[in-house]
């Protein structure tokens, strides 16, 4: 209880509505109470290379038999600069990974655990204050995080699952070409650092689901509707969520029968992840193991003409890891 | 051991089984921190169980087992507590329901905070009386339509009354009215009243339901159980005394119980405070005869006996107690309508001509007429449902299936890889099934249809996929063709037009409950094709 004590010890300092609620949801996680959210109102950090100016794009290939997921994790950030590139002491980190089906791992449909396991524990080497799990689920929460590994991760690794919930979704405007008011997953733009997480799939109406498309499982309301103009609106959605950084889980990649799946005939080892601070060059690079033209794909080559980064992969500093 | 002691345990155990109950219904849902092990579940599908023996009571209550086996011809799972009761019962008579019974202890409760009657106007209202004689009629009936092939009996069942109205009415509406107060405490603008806002409908979100539950009928539900509640206040226990077939079916077994009330009536100075007091109106006062089946084993009466009038004994003798009340009318009565109750109920050709289109059993859920031999209508299956799919039926399944499980998949969907109903269905109306046997058999509740009036790409209105894309069959039961339709200013639309394959669908419903058309889906379910019947088909 001793986010109620420090809340009416401070009753000197007047707070704001806001910041009100932001410091219960921080206060929240201490009680262990998962639905709690948190972080501060600081937008997400822009990092730039600590080399050059550019953006970069890291892939990192298991090519060994039996090599470790989580050591490729690691290997990959590594060659980034470290999860402190990304990472202050006393950062709250919000994860997204895709968690939106009630799957087992093998089929592909979620983002791989060992991957959301890896990375949790490099922002808590980086100091991370707490790391938080949030998406809003197509099934059930409780089903999904269980099923998927990620209550497991949680669990062991000590970081809050944030389950989606009525209270959590507040009416924001997203400033978009076809998106204007809509209700967002408050956690995902309350957190210091915001991981974007997802794994590549194939998915029947935009084709493919990788980093961008993540972002409909950060909002609520009649999100069902977005399919009427997909492209668009996951466009407009990458321009409101501008995570730190993505990685993109291409371990096992579902090439057909997308997003959902739900047999391992559809999936396919590409042992892949694909780090990087431009959503449309992640996105584009993992298009790429799909065997599909980023320019063919609506949402990426609208993003790049919405200027919300580049396929063109000499623009950036490329890099590949194997393991 | 004093007597005075012996009252003291009677509330403990009465408190202690009542907040026990109070736990398993809350408990009854996923947790929200449930998780497997994913290096288990890696690879196969695991089943996600509750942690908590939430039929606990169910199976502690010899009604739900006796007219199980009456029905249904079927041992429901641990029917040797309820086997324990009626020995129970034997020995000390209704001491389940002084002791133990969770509904029995609400009544008890209500009664004695806040009586309704004082002084002589309570002796009067604890006199018995013969409208004691309509619990016989109840049991009688339940008993009788079960082994007619009606299982009824949880419509009166105190458990699983119980049972039904906390989970589908009580805790909903608590929840709903708690979070409006939070939001507005949320809404201010005083700190502390809006950080505690914000904290509690944390904190009561694992209490009431995560996401807020709505059960059609709950308002029906609630309205009922409050009645009951109220007839407290005309006679303390009405329900007990009056209406509970479980304690009519107990009293029935006190008949040779060796705990009895010993009477010595030249002690007696008519003071009338030991009927004053009387739970059962069971006629405690010496100068009348005790009636051993009324007694609700609450011990008032020794305990306030000033005179030492009374006394509950251990009397070993093949002497059996005094008859319960029952009557040849009670009898006649409740025989009459227990064989007419399920065969006018058949009338309507739910069960042999003509199934309602929207009776989506659960999953597991045995064919009709072996449903109707075992669902006591408890709710649990309801409670349990993490999508909130599972409803009481109101007319879907005719008269006799009233309050019996329904999926409306507006309301929710059956989750592909969920399995849970049938884990803690008391009776095995629904069957325990694993995830397995749901996929690979598969196990069908329904099929979906299109409506291309109101589809979007049908109609040509907008593209959409989304009853494809959440299809989780494997290969779709939705499936797309790619086409061209024309718009109301002539141009003309890509679309993927949806389609069913019936062979595959499984009924889930989970397209209808995505599907963006609000109101009426433009994709429906109905219960043809459902594999527990061999009738109710659409393919060959």
């Amino acid at each position: 209880m001793n986010w109620i004590k420090e809340s009416i010890m401070n009753f000197d300092k007047p707070l704001t509505r806001r910041e009100s609620i932001k410091k219960l949801l921080q206060l929240g996680g201490s009680l262990g109470l998962a639905g709690a959210i948190g972080g501060s109102l600081q937008t997400p950090k822009v990092v730039n290379a600590a080399s050059e100016n550019k953006k970069f794009i890291i892939e990192g290939i298991g090519q060994t038999e039996g090599y470790s997921v989580r050591a490729l994790t690691r290997k990959v950030f590594e060659s980034a600069g470290g999860a402190g590139r990304f990472v202050s002491k006393g950062d709250v980190v919000v994860i997204k990974p895709n968690i939106s089906w009630a799957r087992r791992p093998e089929l592909a449909a979620t983002t791989n655990p060992e991957v959301l396991a890896a990375v949790i524990e490099l922002c808590q080497e980086g100091g991370a204050k707490k790391v938080r799990i949030a998406d809003h689920t197509i099934n059930d929460a409780r089903r999904c995080f269980a099923l998927s590994g990620a209550a497991a991760v949680a669990k062991n690794t000590g970081a809050d699952l944030i389950h989606p919930r009525s209270s959590l979704m507040k009416k924001m405007s997203l400033k978009g070409n076809r998106l204007d008011t809509w209700p967002v997953f408050v956690p995902l733009v309350e957190a210091d650092v915001l991981i974007n997480l997802p794994v590549a799939k194939h998915h029947s109406l935009s084709r493919l689901t990788i980093g961008m498309k993540n972002w409909i499982g950060a909002v609520g309301g009649s999100r069902y509707s977005l399919h009427q103009d997909i492209h668009q609106s996951i466009v407009d959605l990458a321009h409101f969520f501008r995570p730190t950084v993505t990685l993109i889980d291409a371990v096992r990649i579902m090439t057909r029968n997308g997003p959902s799946g739900g047999s391992t005939s559809y999936v396919t080892e590409k042992n892949t992840l694909i780090l990087s601070d431009d959503p449309v060059a992640g996105d584009a690079r993992a298009a790429m193991l799909f065997n599909h033209q980023p320019q063919n794909l609506g949402f990426i080559r609208m993003a790049q003409e919405q200027g919300l980064g580049t396929f063109d992969f000499q623009k950036l500093a490329q890099q590949k890891v194997v393991l | 051991v004093k007597i005075r002691h012996l009252v003291w345990l009677r509330r403990t155990l009465q408190a202690f089984f009542l907040i026990f109950f109070l736990f398993l219904v809350i408990e009854s849902r996923l947790p929200q921190d449930v998780y497997i092990d994913y290096n288990m579940a890696f690879s196969a599908d695991q089943e996600l169980r509750l942690d908590q023996p939430v039929t606990f009571f169910f199976q502690l209550d010899p009604l739900i087992g006796i007219s199980s086996l009456l029905s249904g011809y079927t041992f429901v799972k641990g029917f040797l507590w309820g086997a324990g009761i009626l020995v129970l019962t034997i020995l000390l008579g209704r001491i389940f329901c002084g002791f133990i019974c969770p509904f029995g202890t609400i009544h008890h409760a209500v009664g004695t905070f806040k009586p309704a009657l004082k002084g002589s106007r309570m002796v009067q209202a604890n006199l018995k009386t013969s409208d004691q004689k309509i619990k016989y009629v109840i049991l009688i009936l339940l008993l009788v339509a079960a082994v007619c092939g009606l299982n009824a009996a949880g419509l009166m069942d105190p458990i699983a009354f119980l049972f039904r109205s906390l989970a589908l009415a009580v805790l909903p509406g608590l929840g709903a009215g708690l979070r409006s107060i939070f939001e507005i405490m949320a809404a201010s603008d005083f700190k502390i009243l809006n950080l505690a806002g914000y904290g509690a409908e944390i904190l009561v979100s694992p209490i009431f339901g995560y996401n807020q539950p709505a059960y059609q009928t709950a308002w029906f539900i609630g309205f009922i159980f409050l009645v009951i509640l109220f007839l407290n206040r005309i006679r303390p226990r009405f329900w007990c005394r009056t209406l509970c077939p479980l304690g009519a079916l107990l009293g029935i077994f006190s008949r040779i119980s060796i705990l009895k009330l010993e009477k010595y009536a030249q002690k007696c100075t008519a003071c009338n405070l030991c009927l004053k007091h009387c739970q059962g109106a069971a006629s405690p006062r010496p100068d009348q005869e005790w009636e051993t089946a009324e007694c609700l084993m609450c011990l008032n009466c020794f305990n306030v006996c000033p005179e030492d009038a009374l006394a509950f004994r251990f009397v070993w003798s093949l002497e059996r107690n005094r008859q319960p009340d029952i009557g040849r009318r009670a009898l006649l009565g409740g025989l009459t309508v227990g064989i007419s109750f399920p065969l006018f109920a058949r009338l309507d050709g739910s069960i042999d001509k003509d199934p309602d289109s929207r009776l989506i059993r659960p999953p597991g859920s045995l064919p009709e007429k072996e449903f109707l031999e075992l669902c006591q209508r408890c709710g649990l299956c309801m409670k349990a449902c993490p999508t909130n799919v599972i409803n009481p039926t109101l007319g879907e399944a005719g008269v006799a299936g009233f309050w019996t499980p329904r999926l409306i998949m507006t309301q929710g969907y059956c989750d592909y890889t969920c399995t849970l109903c049938g884990s803690v269905c008391p009776t095995g109306a629904i069957q325990e099934i694993t995830v397995d046997e749901k996929i690979k058999q598969p196990i069908k509740i329904g099929s979906a249809y299109i409506d291309r009036g109101r589809c979007l790409p049908w109609s040509g209105n907008a593209p959409c996929i989304v009853c494809q894309e959440v299809c989780p069959t494997s290969p779709k039961a939705v499936y797309l063709k790619a086409d061209v339709v024309a718009t109301s200013d002539q141009k003309s639309l890509n679309v993927h037009l949806p389609f069913v394959d019936l062979k595959r669908c499984v009924g889930c419903g989970i397209c209808e409950n995505k599907c963006p058309v609000r109101g009426l889906p433009a994709i429906r379910t109905i219960s043809a094709g459902e594999s527990r019947s061999l009738s109710n088909q659409i393919l060959l």
